[in-house]
């Protein structure tokens, strides 16, 4: 029977090679052409994001990210729109610490019609009659996540964890700040952060390189540069291992986050922190057969968070109010025994079960897309899907071992993680 | 078990090549002997994704004791085939396969994707917890509890508690006897998790089986040994039951529930729609998208572009009872939320008028990219691949409904458009500290000065 069902392991299947381009306007081009796609995905990846605000501007990269959907000097907002539904309606954008990412997929025959689009888009007008109506927009969608007690415990986790580090910053910016954004500040921030030297155009799927090498020189070459944006002298995280609570009698469950030092993207035992995340914090890992098996806790996880020169271990649970301090706990106990945790079998089933899912995720051009725009803002060069799921296959226990010697998450008594529980309680050790 | 009529090329039902093939068919359409319908799509690739739909959801709990297919499909993983809990996790990730899948209000859905290679282990696994449950009593309790959790989480998730709301306004509950129908949410009610039992459970599990059943599978195989893996995996699963809930729809209501906490006020609005069997379904798909389909639809450029009312805000359809239901959605500052409920329903209200043809042009364009996006992933396509079969009786193929699209005309829309109103009857239900309409409009217009 099994004959039947190919045997081909994840290593062995085909993937496409990407091209990487630099245009002379400093701009970066990747192409991946998949002849079999049935689709073509483009995305422009700028390498900003909140971290790059200043605090008085927090909210500035996503404010920038909404107006440039208002359109640019030919075109309205609603020409804009109208231009972004012709080619099916499956454009998006979203700001993150690091990037702002501006993608759309279309079917091949609008490859044309995508580019031109997605381009004018990221040459915006930034109208001031624009900025108001869409100021009401985002102060929506803070009291819409402001409604949302998952959300609001990381926001105050990343702000005790991070200090005045920019980490810590809202990436939608607070009321006060968004209220107060000017259309000078904001044009500033779009100018001295949307260089030519900041911008990836990845494009995926079913196109012909030669044709879209030829656009971008004749379409893409003037992009105007800008200075390289400067490193700023960073206050160091402050990760104080401090537990806060913040009372809201009006919830009726605890929500409660928690966050440790990890890894930064560029390390090369990122992976091996993934790993050892999943291990404590994934679908089956400790944590699950600690705390929600047994009914205490109906969620808790931990995960891998990676940023360019940093990175955390961040996680949490949700529970009754009167189990929180069992469930922490417990939590903490799963974590004091992250070490027996790693053994040759475990590791081998996570990693090849992020192997597996990495490799899936690229079945589609929209799918890669982001993986190929983001590993190349992170590590400046990119990556096959094929090496990336070569480096999960390729972890070892020792790799995690070492990892947790690194960021000693285990040792919770001289490193304990900064906790801060949401909910209906006074307190908690 | 035997290949009907339907499994071959010819018959009517049945696509006939996708862009993968074009030597012979590449879809298959089988009926095992216990009812269960198996859809397979090969297509080349490393990967498969496999899809099953168990016509059995939060709906077809039994009065009083709801949250039974919720807390069911928890105690199914609680160790199958031999396995225990945690060996039968194992056993999954070994093969580096991820799950998926729920319980939705009409259906329970077993999602599995992963390599081609590891496709009759998946599906052993699944069977295990499909025909051979273990389903420990002594871990009811704590899934009992964990039910008993999630209803409580509701309370702090405006939206989703808007949604729950929402259903047990629109939806006459009498209507479902003996069935507890839309009213409850997957996690239950307090009272219907205080009354599940051990056997109370075990007696519904016999709900559970190929009739009305449809497995959906892309995979790159062999057809003869997906038939045969088939076969020989679910010859024992019993017929089951496939019952549909009926769902009566009570227009025109109006209701409010006070959240006094809430940063905004949540609006829902349920309305008629047009059922899936329906020969005017597509004009529906396609009026839909002109009404919420991209950002130059109707409700995103008058809520959210030309007012910034809102962040959120959107119609979809929703089928439930073998009918087809608007359900439009906007959250807004308390504030503003009468102005957005005034633009929701005036948009609603000119439907009728019919579309634009630059509107027409550019709906028709979004559905269609949909339509190729929708199949372009194994687990999307395995999931529209179950839908197709189980609420419109037949496998729809890319190509197919391409060529129903392209030609549909505006003239047959903007007609099926004229007879259409979504809000004449909706039904609006609104959540948030505020009771819209309690608001001085003077207010709300300098509020979206102040701003």
């Amino acid at each position: 029977m099994s004959e039947s069902f190919s045997e081909t392991t994840v290593s062995e299947t085909q993937v496409p090679e990407t091209q990487l381009h630099h245009l002379p306007s400093g701009l970066t081009l990747l192409l991946e052409p998949d002849p079999a796609a049935q689709t073509v995905a483009a995305g422009y990846f700028v390498n900003t994001g909140a971290r790059d605000e200043t605090p008085a501007e927090m909210g500035a990269s996503h404010f920038i990210e909404h107006l440039m959907f208002k359109g640019s000097e030919a075109l309205s907002a609603a020409q804009l729109n109208e231009r972004l539904d012709d080619l099916g309606g499956n454009a998006n954008a979203f700001t993150s610490e690091e990037a702002t990412v501006y993608h759309a997929a279309a079917l091949p025959e609008y490859t044309p019609a995508l580019l031109d689009t997605l381009t004018q888009l990221m040459r915006p007008a930034l109208r001031q009659s624009d900025l108001e109506s869409e100021r009401g927009v985002i102060l929506e969608e803070i009291a819409m996540y402001a409604d949302q007690p998952p959300v609001r415990v990381i926001d105050e986790l990343r702000a005790d964890y991070w200090g005045a580090h920019p980490l810590g910053q809202p990436v939608l910016g607070t009321v006060k700040t968004v209220s107060a954004l000017t259309r000078d500040a904001l044009a500033r921030n779009h100018r001295e952060r949307y260089g030519a030297n900041q911008v990836t155009l990845a494009v995926v799927g079913a196109f012909d390189p030669a044709a879209v090498l030829a656009w971008a020189e004749a379409e893409l070459g003037g992009w105007p540069a800008a200075a390289p944006l400067p490193t700023p002298q960073l206050p160091a995280p402050v990760h104080p291992g401090t537990v806060r609570v913040v009372h809201d009698p009006s919830l009726t469950r605890v929500q409660l986050a928690l966050s440790l030092p990890g890894l930064p993207t560029t390390h090369p035992l990122r992976e091996a922190a993934v790993v050892l995340a999943d291990l404590i914090g994934g679908e089956n890992g400790a944590l699950y057969w600690t705390l929600l098996d047994t009914g205490l806790a109906d969620g808790a996880d931990l995960a891998h968070l990676e940023y360019r020169d940093i990175g955390t271990f961040e996680g949490g649970f949700s529970c009754d109010p009167d189990r929180a301090q069992t469930v922490l706990d417990g939590f903490r106990a799963v974590l004091a025994g992250a070490g027996d945790l790693i053994t040759e079998t475990a590791v081998r089933r996570a990693s090849r079960k992020m192997a597996v899912g990495t490799l899936l995720r690229a079945e589609t051009p929209h799918g890669r897309l982001f993986t190929l725009g983001m590993e190349h803002l992170a590590h400046g060069h990119p990556s096959t899907t094929a090496d990336l799921v070569d480096r999960y296959t390729r972890v070892t226990a020792d790799d995690v071992r070492e990892v947790l010697r690194l960021c000693p998450i285990n040792n919770i008594n001289e490193f304990p993680p900064t906790v801060v529980a949401l909910g209906p309680i006074e307190t908690l050790n | 078990m035997t290949i009907g009529a339907e499994g071959t090329a010819a018959a009517p039902e049945v696509q006939t090549g996708t862009t993968q093939n074009k030597s012979g068919p590449t879809v298959w359409l089988w009926t095992l002997d216990n009812g269960l319908r198996v859809a397979y799509e090969r297509r080349a690739g490393p990967g498969f994704a496999l899809d099953l739909r168990s016509p059995v959801g939060s709906a077809h709990d039994p009065v009083g004791f709801e949250g039974s297919a919720g807390v069911l499909e928890e105690w199914l993983f609680k160790g199958a085939g031999g396995r225990s809990a945690r060996d039968l996790q194992d056993a999954f990730d070994d093969l580096g396969v991820r799950r998926g899948g729920g319980v939705g209000p009409e259906a329970t859905r077993f999602g599995v994707s992963g390599l081609n290679a590891d496709l009759p282990g998946a599906l052993a696994l699944l069977a295990d917890v499909l025909l051979r449950p273990d389903l420990p009593d002594a871990e009811l309790a704590v899934l009992l509890d964990l039910a008993r959790q999630d209803l409580e989480g509701l309370e702090d998730s405006p939206p989703d508690l808007l949604a729950v709301q929402a259903r047990s306004v629109a939806f006459d509950g009498a209507a479902a006897a003996p069935f507890a129908g839309f009213a409850h949410p997957a996690s239950g009610t307090p009272e219907g998790l205080a009354a599940i039992t051990p056997t109370s459970l075990r007696e519904f599990l016999t709900r559970y089986g190929g009739g009305g059943s449809v497995l959906g599978l892309v995979a790159d195989a062999d057809p003869d040994a997906v038939h045969d893996l088939m076969t020989s995996t679910f010859a024992e699963w019993r017929t089951g039951q496939n019952d549909l809930v009926t769902a009566r729809f009570l227009p025109g209501l109006r209701s409010h529930l006070p959240f006094e906490d809430g940063e905004q006020t949540h609006i829902s609005l349920s309305s008629p729609g047009v059922a899936p069997l329906h020969p005017h379904w597509l004009h529906w798909q396609l009026a839909i998208t002109a009404l919420s389909g991209g950002s130059a639809s109707r409700l995103f450029h008058a809520v959210r572009e030309e007012r910034g009312l809102a962040y959120s805000v959107s119609a979809s359809p929703v089928v439930l009872g073998g009918q087809g239901f608007l359900s439009t959605y906007a959250g807004s500052t308390p504030a503003r939320a009468p102005e957005t409920l005034d633009v929701l329903m005036a948009e609603l209200g000119r439907l009728p008028q019919g579309l634009t043809e630059a509107e027409f042009v550019r709906a028709k364009t979004g559905l269609t990219a949909s339509v190729v996006f929708g199949a372009e992933s194994l687990r999307a396509r395995a999931t529209s691949l179950t839908r197709d079969v189980a609420v419109f009786r037949r496998i729809r193929s890319v190509a197919d409904l391409r060529g129903q699209l392209a030609a549909l005309t505006l003239k047959d829309v903007n007609a099926f458009l004229e007879g259409y109103d979504p809000a004449g009857q909706a039904t609006t239900v609104t959540l948030g500290p505020v009771e819209v309409g309690a608001v001085d409009p003077a207010d709300a217009v300098t509020e979206v000065n102040h701003v």
